[in-house]
Protein backbone atom coordinates (compact mmCIF):
# COMPACT_ATOMS: atom_id res chain seq x y z
CA UNK A 1 0.00 0.00 0.00
CA UNK A 2 2.81 2.39 0.99
CA UNK A 3 4.63 1.44 -2.19
CA UNK A 4 1.54 2.37 -4.21
CA UNK A 5 1.25 5.73 -2.42
CA UNK A 6 4.89 6.45 -3.14
CA UNK A 7 4.40 5.67 -6.83
CA UNK A 8 1.31 7.90 -6.96
CA UNK A 9 3.18 10.78 -5.30
CA UNK A 10 6.09 10.41 -7.74
CA UNK A 11 3.64 10.42 -10.65
CA UNK A 12 1.94 13.59 -9.37
CA UNK A 13 5.30 15.32 -8.92
CA UNK A 14 6.30 14.47 -12.50
CA UNK A 15 2.98 15.75 -13.86
CA UNK A 16 3.27 19.02 -11.92
CA UNK A 17 6.88 19.44 -13.13
CA UNK A 18 5.68 18.84 -16.67
CA UNK A 19 3.03 21.56 -16.40
CA UNK A 20 5.50 24.02 -14.86
CA UNK A 21 8.04 23.21 -17.53
CA UNK A 22 5.54 23.68 -20.36
CA UNK A 23 4.37 27.07 -19.12
CA UNK A 24 7.86 28.36 -18.34
CA UNK A 25 9.15 27.71 -21.90
CA UNK A 26 6.33 29.93 -23.18
CA UNK A 27 6.02 27.93 -26.37
CA UNK A 28 2.85 26.18 -27.40
CA UNK A 29 2.99 22.41 -27.62
CA UNK A 30 3.22 20.62 -30.95
CA UNK A 31 -0.17 20.50 -32.64
CA UNK A 32 -0.90 17.81 -35.23
CA UNK A 33 -3.82 19.81 -36.63
CA UNK A 34 -1.64 22.91 -37.21
CA UNK A 35 1.06 20.81 -38.84
CA UNK A 36 -1.36 19.01 -41.14
CA UNK A 37 -3.33 22.14 -42.11
CA UNK A 38 -0.18 24.17 -42.79
CA UNK A 39 1.19 21.39 -45.01
CA UNK A 40 -2.10 21.14 -46.92
CA UNK A 41 -2.26 24.91 -47.39
CA UNK A 42 1.34 24.96 -48.63
CA UNK A 43 0.55 22.36 -51.31
CA UNK A 44 -2.61 24.21 -52.39
CA UNK A 45 -0.78 27.55 -52.46
CA UNK A 46 2.02 26.10 -54.59
CA UNK A 47 -0.47 24.70 -57.07
CA UNK A 48 -2.33 27.99 -57.30
CA UNK A 49 0.77 30.19 -57.53
CA UNK A 50 2.01 28.06 -60.45
CA UNK A 51 -0.98 29.33 -62.45
CA UNK A 52 0.08 32.97 -62.16
CA UNK A 53 1.28 33.26 -65.77
CA UNK A 54 -2.42 33.03 -66.73
CA UNK A 55 -4.95 35.81 -65.95
CA UNK A 56 -5.84 36.30 -62.27
CA UNK A 57 -9.59 36.50 -62.98
CA UNK A 58 -9.58 32.84 -64.03
CA UNK A 59 -8.36 31.85 -60.54
CA UNK A 60 -9.94 34.53 -58.37
CA UNK A 61 -12.42 32.11 -56.80
CA UNK A 62 -9.68 29.62 -55.84
CA UNK A 63 -7.54 32.40 -54.36
CA UNK A 64 -10.49 33.65 -52.26
CA UNK A 65 -11.17 30.11 -51.02
CA UNK A 66 -7.53 29.53 -50.10
CA UNK A 67 -7.31 32.83 -48.25
CA UNK A 68 -10.46 31.90 -46.32
CA UNK A 69 -8.91 28.56 -45.33
CA UNK A 70 -5.83 30.42 -44.13
CA UNK A 71 -7.93 32.96 -42.21
CA UNK A 72 -9.60 30.14 -40.28
CA UNK A 73 -6.24 28.59 -39.38
CA UNK A 74 -4.77 31.97 -38.35
CA UNK A 75 -7.76 32.49 -36.04
CA UNK A 76 -7.12 29.04 -34.54
CA UNK A 77 -3.41 29.84 -34.04
CA UNK A 78 -4.23 33.23 -32.51
CA UNK A 79 -6.21 31.72 -29.69
CA UNK A 80 -3.73 29.02 -28.68
CA UNK A 81 -1.82 29.90 -25.49
CA UNK A 82 1.89 30.77 -25.82
CA UNK A 83 1.65 30.67 -29.57
CA UNK A 84 2.69 34.27 -30.36
CA UNK A 85 5.55 33.31 -32.67
CA UNK A 86 3.50 31.05 -34.95
CA UNK A 87 0.75 33.67 -35.02
CA UNK A 88 3.27 36.42 -35.90
CA UNK A 89 4.70 34.24 -38.68
CA UNK A 90 1.25 33.71 -40.17
CA UNK A 91 0.54 37.45 -39.91
CA UNK A 92 3.64 38.12 -42.03
CA UNK A 93 2.67 35.54 -44.60
CA UNK A 94 -0.85 36.95 -44.94
CA UNK A 95 0.04 40.65 -44.79
CA UNK A 96 -0.58 42.26 -48.20
CA UNK A 97 1.94 44.97 -47.34
CA UNK A 98 4.76 42.44 -46.79
CA UNK A 99 6.19 40.44 -49.65
CA UNK A 100 5.03 36.88 -49.12
CA UNK A 101 1.83 34.93 -49.90
CA UNK A 102 -0.91 37.59 -49.66
CA UNK A 103 1.33 40.09 -51.42
CA UNK A 104 1.95 37.58 -54.20
CA UNK A 105 -1.80 37.27 -54.82
CA UNK A 106 -2.21 41.05 -54.59
CA UNK A 107 0.51 41.53 -57.20
CA UNK A 108 -1.01 38.86 -59.46
CA UNK A 109 -4.38 40.62 -59.23
CA UNK A 110 -2.85 44.04 -59.96
CA UNK A 111 -0.65 42.88 -62.84
CA UNK A 112 -3.18 40.36 -64.18
CA UNK A 113 -0.38 37.91 -65.07
CA UNK A 114 3.16 37.48 -63.75
CA UNK A 115 6.34 36.86 -65.74
CA UNK A 116 7.69 33.26 -65.66
CA UNK A 117 11.01 34.27 -64.06
CA UNK A 118 9.34 36.34 -61.36
CA UNK A 119 6.76 33.62 -60.74
CA UNK A 120 9.41 30.97 -60.18
CA UNK A 121 11.52 33.14 -57.88
CA UNK A 122 8.65 34.59 -55.82
CA UNK A 123 7.01 31.17 -55.49
CA UNK A 124 10.23 29.82 -53.98
CA UNK A 125 10.21 32.68 -51.48
CA UNK A 126 6.64 31.97 -50.37
CA UNK A 127 7.30 28.22 -50.12
CA UNK A 128 10.42 28.89 -48.03
CA UNK A 129 8.19 30.85 -45.64
CA UNK A 130 5.77 27.90 -45.41
CA UNK A 131 8.70 25.57 -44.72
CA UNK A 132 9.81 27.79 -41.85
CA UNK A 133 6.31 27.57 -40.35
CA UNK A 134 6.18 23.79 -40.75
CA UNK A 135 9.68 23.29 -39.34
CA UNK A 136 8.84 25.51 -36.39
CA UNK A 137 5.79 23.36 -35.61
CA UNK A 138 7.96 20.21 -35.76
CA UNK A 139 10.49 21.85 -33.42
CA UNK A 140 7.71 22.27 -30.87
CA UNK A 141 7.34 18.48 -30.89
CA UNK A 142 11.06 18.08 -30.24
CA UNK A 143 10.89 20.67 -27.44
CA UNK A 144 7.99 18.80 -25.81
CA UNK A 145 9.87 15.51 -26.07
CA UNK A 146 13.10 17.05 -24.72
CA UNK A 147 11.22 18.54 -21.76
CA UNK A 148 9.73 15.13 -21.01
CA UNK A 149 13.09 13.38 -21.35
CA UNK A 150 14.70 15.95 -19.03
CA UNK A 151 12.08 15.16 -16.42
CA UNK A 152 12.46 11.42 -16.79
CA UNK A 153 16.26 11.66 -16.52
CA UNK A 154 16.23 14.00 -13.52
CA UNK B 1 30.59 41.36 -64.84
CA UNK B 2 30.71 38.08 -62.91
CA UNK B 3 28.46 37.62 -59.90
CA UNK B 4 31.25 37.12 -57.36
CA UNK B 5 32.81 40.41 -58.33
CA UNK B 6 29.41 42.07 -58.29
CA UNK B 7 28.62 40.80 -54.80
CA UNK B 8 32.00 41.94 -53.50
CA UNK B 9 31.45 45.35 -55.00
CA UNK B 10 27.96 45.42 -53.52
CA UNK B 11 29.38 44.69 -50.06
CA UNK B 12 32.09 47.32 -50.36
CA UNK B 13 29.69 49.99 -51.65
CA UNK B 14 27.24 49.18 -48.87
CA UNK B 15 29.98 49.58 -46.28
CA UNK B 16 30.92 53.00 -47.65
CA UNK B 17 27.28 54.09 -47.79
CA UNK B 18 26.65 53.02 -44.20
CA UNK B 19 29.73 54.86 -42.96
CA UNK B 20 28.75 58.02 -44.83
CA UNK B 21 25.01 58.09 -44.13
CA UNK B 22 24.12 55.96 -41.15
CA UNK B 23 26.96 56.59 -38.72
CA UNK B 24 24.63 56.72 -35.69
CA UNK B 25 23.24 53.22 -36.32
CA UNK B 26 26.30 51.84 -38.14
CA UNK B 27 27.06 48.81 -35.91
CA UNK B 28 23.46 47.55 -35.94
CA UNK B 29 22.90 48.27 -39.63
CA UNK B 30 26.20 46.67 -40.60
CA UNK B 31 25.37 43.57 -38.57
CA UNK B 32 21.86 43.31 -40.09
CA UNK B 33 23.16 43.81 -43.60
CA UNK B 34 25.86 41.18 -43.18
CA UNK B 35 23.29 38.70 -41.83
CA UNK B 36 21.04 39.47 -44.77
CA UNK B 37 23.78 39.13 -47.40
CA UNK B 38 25.17 35.98 -45.82
CA UNK B 39 21.77 34.24 -45.71
CA UNK B 40 20.80 35.43 -49.17
CA UNK B 41 24.00 34.94 -51.17
CA UNK B 42 22.82 32.18 -53.52
CA UNK B 43 19.48 33.83 -54.21
CA UNK B 44 21.09 37.23 -54.73
CA UNK B 45 23.48 35.73 -57.28
CA UNK B 46 20.57 34.19 -59.18
CA UNK B 47 18.47 37.37 -59.07
CA UNK B 48 21.40 39.51 -60.16
CA UNK B 49 21.87 37.23 -63.16
CA UNK B 50 18.13 37.34 -64.03
CA UNK B 51 18.07 41.12 -63.60
CA UNK B 52 21.19 41.69 -65.69
CA UNK B 53 19.79 39.46 -68.46
CA UNK B 54 16.50 41.39 -68.44
CA UNK B 55 14.33 38.49 -67.18
CA UNK B 56 13.46 40.41 -64.00
CA UNK B 57 12.43 44.06 -63.94
CA UNK B 58 13.69 46.52 -61.34
CA UNK B 59 10.30 46.39 -59.62
CA UNK B 60 10.33 42.59 -59.54
CA UNK B 61 13.85 42.57 -58.12
CA UNK B 62 12.74 44.98 -55.40
CA UNK B 63 9.79 42.71 -54.55
CA UNK B 64 12.11 39.71 -54.25
CA UNK B 65 14.62 41.57 -52.11
CA UNK B 66 11.83 42.62 -49.76
CA UNK B 67 10.50 39.07 -49.61
CA UNK B 68 13.99 37.86 -48.71
CA UNK B 69 14.14 40.35 -45.89
CA UNK B 70 10.74 39.07 -44.72
CA UNK B 71 12.12 35.53 -44.73
CA UNK B 72 15.16 36.57 -42.69
CA UNK B 73 12.75 38.27 -40.26
CA UNK B 74 10.69 35.04 -40.06
CA UNK B 75 13.82 33.08 -39.19
CA UNK B 76 14.70 35.73 -36.64
CA UNK B 77 11.29 35.40 -35.04
CA UNK B 78 11.98 31.75 -34.31
CA UNK B 79 15.44 32.25 -32.89
CA UNK B 80 15.25 35.64 -31.20
CA UNK B 81 11.55 35.97 -30.37
CA UNK B 82 9.13 38.77 -31.16
CA UNK B 83 10.52 41.55 -28.97
CA UNK B 84 14.07 41.19 -30.24
CA UNK B 85 13.41 41.63 -33.95
CA UNK B 86 15.04 44.84 -35.07
CA UNK B 87 15.74 43.98 -38.69
CA UNK B 88 12.30 44.98 -39.84
CA UNK B 89 12.53 48.47 -38.43
CA UNK B 90 15.26 49.38 -40.87
CA UNK B 91 13.92 47.23 -43.70
CA UNK B 92 13.28 50.10 -46.08
CA UNK B 93 16.72 51.57 -45.55
CA UNK B 94 18.38 48.23 -46.28
CA UNK B 95 16.35 47.58 -49.42
CA UNK B 96 16.89 51.09 -50.72
CA UNK B 97 20.65 50.82 -50.25
CA UNK B 98 20.92 47.37 -51.86
CA UNK B 99 18.66 48.24 -54.77
CA UNK B 100 20.44 51.50 -55.54
CA UNK B 101 23.81 49.79 -55.47
CA UNK B 102 22.64 46.90 -57.69
CA UNK B 103 21.00 49.22 -60.20
CA UNK B 104 24.06 51.46 -60.24
CA UNK B 105 26.30 48.48 -60.89
CA UNK B 106 24.18 46.56 -63.39
CA UNK B 107 22.34 49.10 -65.54
CA UNK B 108 25.51 50.60 -67.05
CA UNK B 109 26.76 47.12 -68.06
CA UNK B 110 23.48 46.05 -69.75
Amino acid sequence: MNHLKLKLTAFLIIISFLFTSCSSTKTALYDQYSYQKTTEIKVEAEKLMSEATSPYVLHQKEVTMLLLEIEKLVEYEKNKPNNEITFAMWKMLTDKEKNLLAAFFKRWETKETLSPAFLEESKKQVLDAFDLLIQYEIKKDKKSKDALLDLINQ
Amino acid sequence: MDNDKLLKELQSKLKTLITENYEEIKPQLEKDLNTFLEKSKIKLERWLFLFSSGDLTEEELEWLLKSQLDLVSLQGLQTAGISKIKLNTIKNNIIKIILNVIIGLIIPTR
